[in-house]
């Protein structure tokens, strides 16, 4: 389970957030939760012998701000927009999960979910819409994750 | 013929009867955003841009007025890909102004090894991930490592051993937080810097893999004088984090006269300063500068790879930077060696500095380029004035003159590869974009 985004960008915290919640809900045994603020060529070793990953991350597409969406990453690749790199700065999370496809090393089960986001600039504090999003997001992403670690 | 900004994105050319657009508006695999734009009347080439649209950022307003303790941690934030040499710069700029020297032992071994974590990662990336499939003839790291994985596993292999080294000095892979006027917060034990033995090792073999394996690439055979800039380290090393700015034109300087001799100006298409030699003009910094002016102070084992891939005292050709980088990779990943080798945790982390009203310089080598800041402030410390020069604003007239180059003698090249070869052309000096926009002066013009 792993979450991305900037703590200091208001709604990009939201997948750190969003961990930060299901940690509590998980066994730590069997999911291991991970808040990951750097760059995404590391998630291909973040995943390392992961059975399956859920990752949650902060979006921005034509949506209203809260709305949640998922994707199954497993057999093809995550849209573009809006889930490629938001800038040309090295790799985004769609890269990196083609990335590691390409090179044999995406885990069986790839679910990204994101939530939609209003506020990116410089700054603490998730946006009202992605605040109330928060619960729905939390308990449809502790759920899936419990299951699959069933 | 319209203004590229009014143009749907991607790579494409225009035929009219005399005149031929080529240009980019969205240009992949650099660091922010930027365009080009290259007009043709028949066989001349009008009109050379690299535009970077990438909003200014304001980085120097914002510090005025903040602690000369805050800038190191400040202007990290200008960039993702090299926020050490922002700290660098930073943090001998403002020891400069309080005349505090850190140019030996453990403070300054740790600053070049986390500097060499910055190079790792940085030279990494742009080696495999970004320039590598310009050669290769991919659109880009994914569609190269459908073909080829082990090129790419390479590259992240070297790029997370970077990444190590930037965790344990930094406090973390990007953005490091250990950083300080004075120097560090935390100092690492020999032992947790012994950790990193293993990872770098393996980096270095890749490096030296890589320098062979990027000296056989496919090069346009091109030539391309211009004045080269880079420190010169004043004892034996390569330069990083210090020394007189020297060029091959006798240029020959303290930091402190960097205002004297480079002037920065505003142009119409571009968010980010143009810099020129007052006396001369163009001038280029990077890797390609480094070595020209430094090849002899480089390590043994990079020296040696770098005469085994065919690198003379001067490398001219931008297309063979890939190489060179490659040279700074074994570089950097043997120095880190040899500085943890010699390591022992010094006695406190850092120098008591205690501010005084002056002016302080500083330049370090970022990945990229000549990095320079400049600082006045206060008897209390507060930052009165700041000025930073990034490398980027510093290449960017060398960059528009390799592009009229390349259409010069790429002319009857159809327009998609003209246009990659151009894009190729700007790739070979890495600009960092986000970097170079952080300027202060903004011109609106409302007619």
């Amino acid at each position: 389970m792993i979450g991305v985004g900037n703590a200091l960008r208001h709604d990009d915290a939201a997948g750190l957030e969003v961990v930060r919640r299901v940690r509590e809900l998980v066994d730590p045994e069997r999911v291991a939760v991970i808040e990951h603020v750097g760059e995404q060529s590391a998630l291909l070793d973040i995943w390392e012998g992961a059975a399956a990953v859920v990752l949650v991350d902060a979006i921005r597409s034509d949506a209203s701000a809260g709305t949640i969406h998922r994707v199954d990453a497993s057999e093809r690749p995550l849209p573009a927009p809006p889930w490629g790199s938001s800038s040309t700065h090295a790799i985004g999370v769609a890269e990196a999960i083609e990335l590691a496809r390409a090179l044999g090393r995406l885990p069986a089960q790839v679910i990204v979910y994101g939530v939609e986001g209003v506020r990116f600039d410089a700054g603490i504090g998730l946006s009202k819409e992605v605040g109330d999003a928060m619960g729905v997001l939390t308990d449809t992403v502790s759920h899936e994750v419990r299951s699959m670690a069933a | 013929m319209s203004d590229a900004s009014e143009m749907p994105t991607g790579p494409h050319g225009e035929q009219g009867l005399r005149t031929r657009v080529i240009r980019t508006d969205y240009l992949a695999r650099v660091e922010g955003e930027g365009a080009m734009y290259v007009k043709l009347d028949g066989r001349d080439v009008v009109e050379v841009k690299l535009r970077i649209y990438e909003p200014p950022r304001f980085f120097e307003a914002l510090l005025r007025g903040r602690a000369f303790t805050e800038a190191p941690d400040i202007t990290a934030r200008i960039c993702g890909i090299c926020p050490v040499a922002y700290q660098m710069s930073a943090v001998r700029a403002m020891e400069d102004a309080c005349d505090v020297v850190i140019d030996e032992g453990p403070l300054r071994d740790l600053r070049r090894l986390i500097y060499c974590g910055e190079w790792i990662e940085s030279h990494s990336l742009h080696v495999y991930m970004l320039h590598a499939p310009d050669f290769l003839g991919y659109a880009g790291a994914v569609e190269m490592a459908r073909d080829h994985g082990e090129i790419v596993e390479q590259g992240l292999q070297m790029k997370k051993a970077g990444n190590a080294l930037m965790a344990l000095v930094g406090g973390r892979e990007v953005h490091p937080i250990n950083v300080r006027v004075g120097g560090f917060y935390r100092a690492p034990t020999g032992a947790e810097l012994r950790t990193l033995v293993d990872p770098l090792e393996r980096a270095r073999e890749t490096a030296l893999a890589t320098v062979r394996w990027v000296a056989e690439l496919d090069f346009p055979d091109v030539r391309r004088a211009r004045e080269l800039v880079a420190l010169r380290d004043p004892g034996e090393d390569y330069p990083i984090d210090r020394g007189a700015i020297v060029s091959d034109a006798g240029l020959d300087i303290a930091p402190a006269q960097f205002d004297e001799h480079v002037v920065e100006e505003h142009v119409e298409h571009s968010n980010a300063l143009h810099a020129r030699i007052r006396e001369r003009g163009t001038y280029l910094t990077g890797p390609l500068a480094r070595y020209a002016l430094s090849c002899a102070q480089l390590r043994p084992l990079a020296a040696e790879a770098a005469r085994a891939a065919g690198l003379g005292p001067v490398c001219e050709n931008p297309f063979q930077s890939i190489v060179v980088r490659s040279v700074e990779l074994v570089q950097a990943c043997d120095e880190a060696l040899a500085i943890i080798e010699r390591y022992e945790q010094p006695d406190a982390p850092a120098v008591q500095v205690t501010p005084r009203r002056a002016v302080g310089h500083g330049a370090t080598e970022a990945p990229r380029g000549l990095l320079y800041h400049r600082y006045e402030i206060d008897d209390d410390g507060a930052i009165l004035d700041a000025r930073i020069v990034p490398p980027t604003s510093q290449n960017q007239l060398a960059i528009e003159e390799d592009l009229r180059a390349v259409v010069e003698d790429a002319l009857d090249l159809p327009d998609e590869k003209l246009s990659l070869r151009c894009e190729q052309a700007i790739r070979n000096h890495d600009p960092c974009i986000s970097c170079a926009t952080h300027f202060l002066k903004l011109t609106v013009d409302r007619g």
